[in-house]
Protein backbone atom coordinates (compact mmCIF):
# COMPACT_ATOMS: atom_id res chain seq x y z
CA UNK A 1 0.00 0.00 0.00
CA UNK A 2 1.30 3.50 -1.07
CA UNK A 3 0.85 6.35 1.23
CA UNK A 4 1.21 10.03 0.23
CA UNK A 5 1.41 12.62 2.45
CA UNK A 6 0.76 16.14 0.97
CA UNK A 7 -1.63 14.65 -1.81
CA UNK A 8 -4.31 16.59 -1.17
CA UNK A 9 -6.45 13.08 -0.16
CA UNK A 10 -6.53 12.80 3.24
CA UNK A 11 -4.58 9.70 4.56
CA UNK A 12 -7.66 7.30 5.78
CA UNK A 13 -8.97 8.00 2.55
CA UNK A 14 -6.17 6.49 0.37
CA UNK A 15 -6.51 3.66 2.62
CA UNK A 16 -10.04 3.09 2.26
CA UNK A 17 -9.99 3.39 -1.11
CA UNK A 18 -6.67 0.91 -1.44
CA UNK A 19 -8.51 -1.26 0.76
CA UNK A 20 -11.56 -0.81 -1.31
CA UNK A 21 -10.05 -1.86 -4.28
CA UNK A 22 -8.28 -4.82 -2.66
CA UNK A 23 -11.37 -6.02 -1.81
CA UNK A 24 -13.76 -5.23 -4.91
CA UNK A 25 -10.44 -7.49 -6.98
CA UNK A 26 -10.61 -10.34 -5.08
CA UNK A 27 -7.39 -9.64 -3.56
CA UNK A 28 -9.08 -10.08 0.25
CA UNK A 29 -11.54 -12.70 0.37
CA UNK A 30 -14.62 -12.94 2.28
CA UNK A 31 -13.99 -14.03 5.55
CA UNK A 32 -10.72 -12.62 5.41
CA UNK A 33 -9.85 -10.05 8.44
CA UNK A 34 -7.88 -7.11 7.63
CA UNK A 35 -5.25 -6.38 9.19
CA UNK A 36 -5.42 -5.17 12.85
CA UNK A 37 -5.97 -1.22 13.40
CA UNK A 38 -2.85 -0.92 15.80
CA UNK A 39 -0.54 -3.53 13.41
CA UNK A 40 -1.20 -1.27 10.23
CA UNK A 41 -0.87 1.96 11.67
CA UNK A 42 2.80 0.37 12.76
CA UNK A 43 3.57 -0.51 8.89
CA UNK A 44 2.05 2.06 7.74
CA UNK A 45 4.05 4.73 9.91
CA UNK A 46 0.53 6.69 10.57
CA UNK A 47 -1.77 7.19 13.56
CA UNK A 48 -4.13 4.70 14.92
CA UNK A 49 -6.82 6.86 14.66
CA UNK A 50 -6.44 7.17 11.15
CA UNK A 51 -6.95 3.80 10.68
CA UNK A 52 -9.42 3.81 12.07
CA UNK A 53 -11.52 6.46 10.30
CA UNK A 54 -10.63 4.07 7.10
CA UNK A 55 -11.79 0.99 8.56
CA UNK A 56 -15.19 3.21 9.79
CA UNK A 57 -15.40 3.98 6.13
CA UNK A 58 -15.18 0.59 4.67
CA UNK A 59 -17.55 -0.45 7.23
CA UNK A 60 -19.99 1.78 6.22
CA UNK A 61 -19.22 1.08 2.81
CA UNK A 62 -20.92 -2.09 3.66
CA UNK A 63 -17.84 -3.88 2.80
CA UNK A 64 -16.25 -5.30 5.87
CA UNK A 65 -17.98 -6.11 9.14
CA UNK A 66 -16.65 -4.98 12.71
CA UNK A 67 -16.29 -7.90 15.47
CA UNK A 68 -15.41 -6.43 18.90
CA UNK A 69 -12.24 -7.60 19.71
CA UNK A 70 -11.10 -9.55 16.99
CA UNK A 71 -10.98 -7.03 14.22
CA UNK A 72 -12.60 -6.02 10.81
CA UNK A 73 -13.76 -9.33 8.58
CA UNK A 74 -14.36 -8.94 4.91
CA UNK A 75 -18.18 -9.37 4.10
CA UNK A 76 -19.50 -11.24 1.09
CA UNK A 77 -19.53 -8.98 -2.06
CA UNK A 78 -22.80 -9.29 -4.42
CA UNK A 79 -21.90 -8.79 -7.31
CA UNK A 80 -24.75 -6.24 -7.78
CA UNK A 81 -23.27 -4.37 -5.05
CA UNK A 82 -19.57 -4.60 -7.07
CA UNK A 83 -21.14 -3.34 -10.16
CA UNK A 84 -22.65 -0.47 -8.92
CA UNK A 85 -19.38 0.50 -7.01
CA UNK A 86 -17.54 -0.23 -10.10
CA UNK A 87 -19.59 1.96 -12.08
CA UNK A 88 -19.53 5.04 -9.57
CA UNK A 89 -16.03 4.67 -10.03
CA UNK A 90 -16.67 5.29 -13.92
CA UNK A 91 -18.60 7.85 -13.20
CA UNK A 92 -16.53 9.94 -11.28
CA UNK A 93 -13.82 9.19 -12.88
CA UNK A 94 -15.71 10.76 -16.36
CA UNK A 95 -17.08 13.30 -14.77
CA UNK A 96 -13.69 14.54 -13.81
CA UNK A 97 -12.68 14.65 -17.78
CA UNK A 98 -15.94 16.49 -18.50
CA UNK A 99 -14.83 19.22 -15.92
CA UNK A 100 -11.14 19.36 -17.35
CA UNK A 101 -12.77 19.57 -21.29
CA UNK A 102 -14.84 22.23 -19.82
CA UNK A 103 -11.53 24.32 -18.67
CA UNK A 104 -9.85 23.23 -22.24
CA UNK A 105 -12.71 24.05 -23.94
CA UNK A 106 -13.13 21.46 -25.67
CA UNK A 107 -16.35 20.67 -27.44
CA UNK A 108 -18.17 18.03 -26.46
CA UNK A 109 -17.99 16.19 -29.63
CA UNK A 110 -14.29 16.29 -29.01
CA UNK A 111 -14.75 14.85 -26.08
CA UNK A 112 -16.23 12.11 -27.35
CA UNK A 113 -13.94 11.58 -30.17
CA UNK A 114 -11.16 10.84 -27.55
CA UNK A 115 -12.88 8.43 -25.95
CA UNK A 116 -13.80 6.72 -28.72
CA UNK A 117 -9.96 6.60 -29.76
CA UNK A 118 -9.20 5.84 -26.61
CA UNK A 119 -11.42 2.70 -26.58
CA UNK A 120 -9.99 1.80 -30.08
CA UNK A 121 -6.69 1.59 -28.82
CA UNK A 122 -6.95 -0.22 -25.84
CA UNK A 123 -8.64 -3.13 -28.60
CA UNK A 124 -5.79 -2.78 -30.19
CA UNK B 1 -17.00 4.97 17.93
CA UNK B 2 -17.02 3.19 21.70
CA UNK B 3 -13.84 4.07 23.40
CA UNK B 4 -13.07 3.68 27.06
CA UNK B 5 -11.13 5.60 28.97
CA UNK B 6 -7.39 5.23 30.75
CA UNK B 7 -7.40 8.36 32.74
CA UNK B 8 -10.61 9.60 34.35
CA UNK B 9 -10.07 13.18 36.35
CA UNK B 10 -12.84 15.72 37.92
CA UNK B 11 -12.18 18.94 38.87
CA UNK B 12 -7.87 18.74 39.14
CA UNK B 13 -6.77 21.53 40.72
CA UNK B 14 -3.45 23.63 42.16
CA UNK B 15 -2.73 26.80 43.14
CA UNK B 16 0.74 28.41 42.93
CA UNK B 17 1.56 31.65 43.02
CA UNK B 18 0.33 33.49 40.01
CA UNK B 19 -0.62 30.56 38.40
CA UNK B 20 -3.57 27.86 38.95
CA UNK B 21 -4.63 24.83 37.12
CA UNK B 22 -7.99 23.93 36.55
CA UNK B 23 -9.35 21.31 34.61
CA UNK B 24 -13.09 20.48 35.32
CA UNK B 25 -13.24 16.97 33.38
CA UNK B 26 -10.00 15.08 32.17
CA UNK B 27 -10.85 11.83 29.83
CA UNK B 28 -7.67 10.12 28.03
CA UNK B 29 -8.80 7.67 25.65
CA UNK B 30 -7.64 3.93 26.27
CA UNK B 31 -5.48 2.25 23.14
CA UNK B 32 -4.34 5.56 21.70
CA UNK B 33 -2.09 7.90 21.87
CA UNK B 34 -2.49 11.38 23.28
CA UNK B 35 -0.33 14.29 22.84
CA UNK B 36 -0.32 17.18 25.50
CA UNK B 37 -0.03 20.76 23.73
CA UNK B 38 0.50 24.01 25.09
CA UNK B 39 2.79 27.36 25.72
CA UNK B 40 5.48 27.18 28.23
CA UNK B 41 3.78 27.84 31.42
CA UNK B 42 0.41 26.13 30.47
CA UNK B 43 0.67 23.82 33.28
CA UNK B 44 1.61 20.32 31.12
CA UNK B 45 4.38 19.04 33.07
CA UNK B 46 2.29 19.93 36.35
CA UNK B 47 -0.75 17.97 34.90
CA UNK B 48 1.52 15.06 33.79
CA UNK B 49 3.54 15.52 37.56
CA UNK B 50 -0.10 14.76 39.25
CA UNK B 51 -1.02 12.06 36.77
CA UNK B 52 2.30 10.41 37.14
CA UNK B 53 2.19 10.41 41.10
CA UNK B 54 5.01 12.93 41.62
CA UNK B 55 3.20 15.46 43.08
CA UNK B 56 0.58 14.62 45.51
CA UNK B 57 -0.47 18.38 46.76
CA UNK B 58 -3.42 18.68 44.64
CA UNK B 59 -6.93 18.44 44.78
CA UNK B 60 -9.78 16.30 42.72
CA UNK B 61 -10.08 12.64 41.59
CA UNK B 62 -8.35 10.47 39.41
CA UNK B 63 -8.86 7.17 38.20
CA UNK B 64 -7.04 5.01 35.80
CA UNK B 65 -7.62 1.97 33.47
CA UNK B 66 -11.40 2.33 33.45
CA UNK B 67 -12.19 4.05 36.41
CA UNK B 68 -11.11 0.60 38.54
CA UNK B 69 -8.01 2.16 39.97
CA UNK B 70 -6.57 5.32 42.13
CA UNK B 71 -2.74 6.33 42.28
CA UNK B 72 -2.72 5.11 45.20
CA UNK B 73 -4.00 1.15 44.39
CA UNK B 74 -0.57 -0.73 44.93
CA UNK B 75 -0.94 -2.06 41.33
CA UNK B 76 -1.48 0.87 39.58
CA UNK B 77 1.81 2.83 39.30
CA UNK B 78 3.49 -0.55 38.66
CA UNK B 79 0.95 -0.28 35.27
CA UNK B 80 2.43 3.20 34.84
CA UNK B 81 5.95 4.35 32.90
CA UNK B 82 7.08 7.76 33.21
CA UNK B 83 10.15 9.97 31.69
CA UNK B 84 10.54 13.40 32.36
CA UNK B 85 12.58 16.31 31.85
CA UNK B 86 14.29 15.74 35.25
CA UNK B 87 17.08 13.63 35.88
CA UNK B 88 15.05 10.10 36.71
CA UNK B 89 18.26 8.33 37.25
CA UNK B 90 20.72 9.38 40.10
CA UNK B 91 23.62 11.64 38.98
CA UNK B 92 26.27 8.74 40.20
CA UNK B 93 24.82 5.90 38.44
CA UNK B 94 26.67 4.31 35.35
CA UNK B 95 24.51 2.66 32.46
CA UNK B 96 24.86 -0.33 33.63
CA UNK B 97 23.97 0.12 36.81
CA UNK B 98 20.33 2.06 35.69
CA UNK B 99 19.69 -1.82 34.54
CA UNK B 100 20.90 -3.79 37.81
CA UNK B 101 19.26 -1.85 39.81
CA UNK B 102 15.85 -1.27 37.62
CA UNK B 103 15.34 -4.99 37.70
CA UNK B 104 15.85 -4.73 41.42
CA UNK B 105 13.29 -1.66 41.42
CA UNK B 106 10.51 -2.85 39.34
CA UNK B 107 9.27 -6.91 38.99
CA UNK B 108 7.86 -6.17 35.51
CA UNK B 109 11.00 -4.97 34.27
CA UNK B 110 13.09 -7.16 31.82
CA UNK B 111 17.00 -6.76 31.24
CA UNK B 112 16.84 -8.70 28.16
CA UNK B 113 14.35 -5.99 26.59
CA UNK B 114 16.06 -3.15 28.12
CA UNK B 115 19.24 -4.16 26.51
CA UNK B 116 17.75 -4.48 22.62
CA UNK B 117 15.82 -1.54 23.86
CA UNK B 118 19.36 0.23 24.18
CA UNK B 119 20.93 -1.32 21.15
CA UNK B 120 17.58 0.06 19.33
CA UNK B 121 18.33 3.63 20.32
CA UNK B 122 22.22 3.72 19.64
CA UNK B 123 23.17 3.02 23.10
CA UNK B 124 26.02 0.78 23.03
CA UNK B 125 25.49 -0.85 26.37
CA UNK B 126 27.46 -3.48 25.80
CA UNK B 127 30.82 -1.38 25.26
CA UNK B 128 33.03 -0.94 27.99
CA UNK B 129 33.21 2.72 27.77
CA UNK B 130 29.41 3.28 27.84
CA UNK B 131 28.59 0.68 30.55
CA UNK B 132 31.00 2.47 32.81
CA UNK B 133 29.52 6.23 32.35
CA UNK B 134 27.91 8.32 35.01
CA UNK B 135 24.24 9.24 34.41
CA UNK B 136 25.51 12.91 34.62
CA UNK B 137 28.43 12.06 32.28
CA UNK B 138 25.51 11.74 29.12
CA UNK B 139 24.23 14.48 26.87
CA UNK B 140 21.13 15.45 27.35
CA UNK B 141 19.59 13.35 24.12
CA UNK B 142 21.55 10.20 25.21
CA UNK B 143 19.47 10.38 28.80
CA UNK B 144 16.24 10.51 27.21
CA UNK B 145 17.34 7.36 25.24
CA UNK B 146 18.09 5.68 28.32
CA UNK B 147 14.98 6.80 30.35
CA UNK B 148 12.61 5.56 27.10
CA UNK B 149 15.05 2.12 27.22
CA UNK B 150 14.42 1.91 30.71
CA UNK B 151 10.59 2.73 30.81
CA UNK B 152 9.61 0.24 27.78
CA UNK B 153 11.84 -2.63 28.80
CA UNK B 154 9.04 -2.69 31.32
CA UNK B 155 6.17 -4.40 31.21
CA UNK B 156 3.29 -1.44 31.65
CA UNK B 157 -0.64 -0.25 29.97
CA UNK B 158 0.00 3.36 30.46
CA UNK B 159 3.24 5.56 29.34
CA UNK B 160 3.12 9.38 30.46
CA UNK B 161 6.04 10.86 28.68
CA UNK B 162 6.65 14.33 29.32
CA UNK B 163 8.44 16.41 26.57
CA UNK B 164 10.04 12.82 24.87
CA UNK B 165 10.84 14.61 21.39
CA UNK B 166 12.29 17.80 22.64
CA UNK B 167 16.52 16.47 23.49
CA UNK B 168 16.39 14.15 20.65
CA UNK B 169 17.21 14.26 16.90
CA UNK B 170 15.33 13.94 13.91
CA UNK B 171 16.43 10.27 13.02
CA UNK B 172 15.61 9.70 17.25
CA UNK B 173 12.18 11.28 16.75
CA UNK B 174 10.98 8.98 14.08
CA UNK B 175 12.45 6.04 16.22
CA UNK B 176 10.32 7.38 19.29
CA UNK B 177 7.21 7.58 17.02
CA UNK B 178 8.00 3.53 15.98
CA UNK B 179 8.29 3.02 19.42
CA UNK B 180 4.88 4.03 20.36
CA UNK B 181 3.00 2.72 17.65
CA UNK B 182 4.56 -0.20 18.70
CA UNK B 183 3.68 -0.07 22.01
CA UNK B 184 0.25 0.34 21.14
CA UNK B 185 0.50 -2.30 19.12
CA UNK B 186 1.44 -5.11 21.56
CA UNK B 187 -1.23 -4.07 23.79
CA UNK B 188 -3.69 -4.39 21.19
CA UNK B 189 -6.14 -1.86 22.73
CA UNK B 190 -5.30 -2.34 26.31
CA UNK B 191 -2.16 0.02 26.60
CA UNK B 192 -2.02 3.84 25.79
CA UNK B 193 0.12 6.92 25.48
CA UNK B 194 0.06 10.21 27.08
CA UNK B 195 3.02 12.57 26.27
CA UNK B 196 3.70 16.27 26.09
CA UNK B 197 5.22 18.25 23.05
CA UNK B 198 6.18 21.20 21.51
CA UNK B 199 7.43 19.23 18.46
CA UNK B 200 3.86 18.73 17.04
CA UNK B 201 4.85 17.92 13.60
CA UNK B 202 7.13 15.69 14.04
CA UNK B 203 5.13 13.86 16.45
CA UNK B 204 2.10 14.35 14.42
CA UNK B 205 1.96 11.26 12.15
CA UNK B 206 1.88 9.32 16.10
CA UNK B 207 -1.17 11.08 17.98
CA UNK B 208 -4.74 9.52 17.66
CA UNK B 209 -6.15 12.35 20.22
CA UNK B 210 -5.22 15.80 21.19
CA UNK B 211 -5.50 17.90 24.24
CA UNK B 212 -4.98 21.43 23.82
CA UNK B 213 -3.71 23.48 27.66
CA UNK B 214 -3.78 27.24 28.03
CA UNK B 215 -3.02 28.86 31.58
CA UNK B 216 -3.91 26.22 33.68
CA UNK B 217 -6.97 24.64 31.80
CA UNK B 218 -8.22 22.52 28.68
CA UNK B 219 -9.25 24.95 25.62
CA UNK B 220 -9.64 22.52 22.90
CA UNK B 221 -9.41 18.20 22.36
CA UNK B 222 -10.49 15.92 20.49
CA UNK B 223 -9.17 12.77 18.35
CA UNK B 224 -7.05 14.39 15.49
CA UNK B 225 -9.73 13.32 12.40
CA UNK B 226 -12.05 14.90 14.36
CA UNK B 227 -10.36 18.21 14.73
CA UNK B 228 -9.18 18.01 11.30
CA UNK B 229 -13.38 17.99 10.27
CA UNK B 230 -13.52 20.97 12.62
CA UNK B 231 -10.82 23.22 11.70
CA UNK B 232 -10.08 24.29 8.00
CA UNK B 233 -7.08 26.07 6.41
CA UNK B 234 -8.54 29.06 4.67
CA UNK B 235 -6.36 31.16 2.27
CA UNK B 236 -7.84 34.01 -0.02
CA UNK B 237 -7.01 37.23 -1.79
CA UNK B 238 -6.21 40.78 -0.35
CA UNK B 239 -9.34 42.62 -0.77
CA UNK B 240 -11.30 40.26 1.60
CA UNK B 241 -9.36 40.21 4.28
CA UNK B 242 -11.16 42.59 6.65
CA UNK B 243 -14.26 41.12 5.94
CA UNK B 244 -12.97 37.30 6.68
CA UNK B 245 -11.05 38.75 9.68
CA UNK B 246 -14.56 38.69 11.14
CA UNK B 247 -15.37 35.36 10.33
CA UNK B 248 -12.13 33.61 10.99
CA UNK B 249 -11.35 31.59 13.76
CA UNK B 250 -7.55 32.63 13.35
CA UNK B 251 -6.09 34.92 10.18
CA UNK B 252 -3.00 36.64 9.51
CA UNK B 253 -2.52 38.64 6.66
CA UNK B 254 -0.03 40.63 4.12
CA UNK B 255 -0.10 42.35 1.59
CA UNK B 256 -1.08 39.55 -0.79
CA UNK B 257 -4.02 38.15 1.06
CA UNK B 258 -4.57 36.29 3.82
CA UNK B 259 -4.40 32.95 5.66
CA UNK B 260 -6.51 31.75 8.54
CA UNK B 261 -8.20 28.83 10.23
CA UNK B 262 -12.04 28.91 10.17
CA UNK B 263 -14.34 26.64 11.83
CA UNK B 264 -16.06 24.58 9.53
CA UNK B 265 -19.44 25.61 10.98
CA UNK B 266 -18.32 28.45 9.95
CA UNK B 267 -17.46 27.82 6.50
CA UNK B 268 -21.08 29.19 4.84
CA UNK B 269 -20.01 32.46 5.40
CA UNK B 270 -17.07 33.07 3.42
CA UNK B 271 -19.01 32.19 0.36
CA UNK B 272 -18.12 34.91 -2.33
CA UNK B 273 -14.94 35.33 -1.41
CA UNK B 274 -13.38 33.37 -3.38
CA UNK B 275 -10.91 31.25 -1.61
CA UNK B 276 -8.97 28.09 -1.19
CA UNK B 277 -9.49 25.74 1.03
CA UNK B 278 -7.46 22.84 2.68
CA UNK B 279 -7.23 20.49 5.64
CA UNK B 280 -5.08 21.65 8.14
CA UNK B 281 -2.16 20.19 9.86
CA UNK B 282 -2.50 19.52 13.84
CA UNK B 283 0.31 21.92 14.36
CA UNK B 284 -1.51 24.69 12.40
CA UNK B 285 -4.58 23.71 14.24
CA UNK B 286 -2.59 24.25 17.49
CA UNK B 287 -0.94 26.95 16.62
CA UNK B 288 -4.42 28.44 15.92
CA UNK B 289 -5.84 27.31 19.01
CA UNK B 290 -3.18 28.69 21.20
CA UNK B 291 -3.20 32.18 19.29
CA UNK B 292 -7.13 32.22 20.33
CA UNK B 293 -6.54 31.57 23.92
CA UNK B 294 -2.98 33.17 24.69
CA UNK B 295 -2.86 35.93 27.07
CA UNK B 296 0.58 37.16 25.32
CA UNK B 297 0.22 40.03 22.87
CA UNK B 298 0.83 38.91 19.61
CA UNK B 299 2.26 41.52 17.44
CA UNK B 300 3.01 39.70 14.20
CA UNK B 301 -0.33 38.35 14.34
Amino acid sequence: MKILQSSGVPIYQQIADQLQADILAGKIKQGEYLPSIRGLAKDLKISVITTMKAYEQLEALGLVTAVQGKGFYVNAQDSEMMKEQHLRKVETALLEAIQAADIAGMPDSELIETLTALLSMKEN
Amino acid sequence: MNVNNVINGQDIKKKFRGFELNIPSLQVPKGFATALIGENGAGKTTLLNILAGIRLDYKGNLTFFDEAHTLEDETTKDQIGYTGPGNYYLPNWTVSQVKTISELLFENFSAKRFESLCEELGISINDFNMKNKKVIALSDGMRMKLMLAGVLARDTKLLILDEPASPLDPLMRDKLCELIRDYLDRGNGETSVFFSTHNISDMENVTDYAIIMEHGTIVEQGFVEDLKEKYILVKGEKEHIQAAKKILYSCSSNQYGFEGICLASKLDQLAGMDVSVETPSLSQISIAVMKANTKLQMKFA
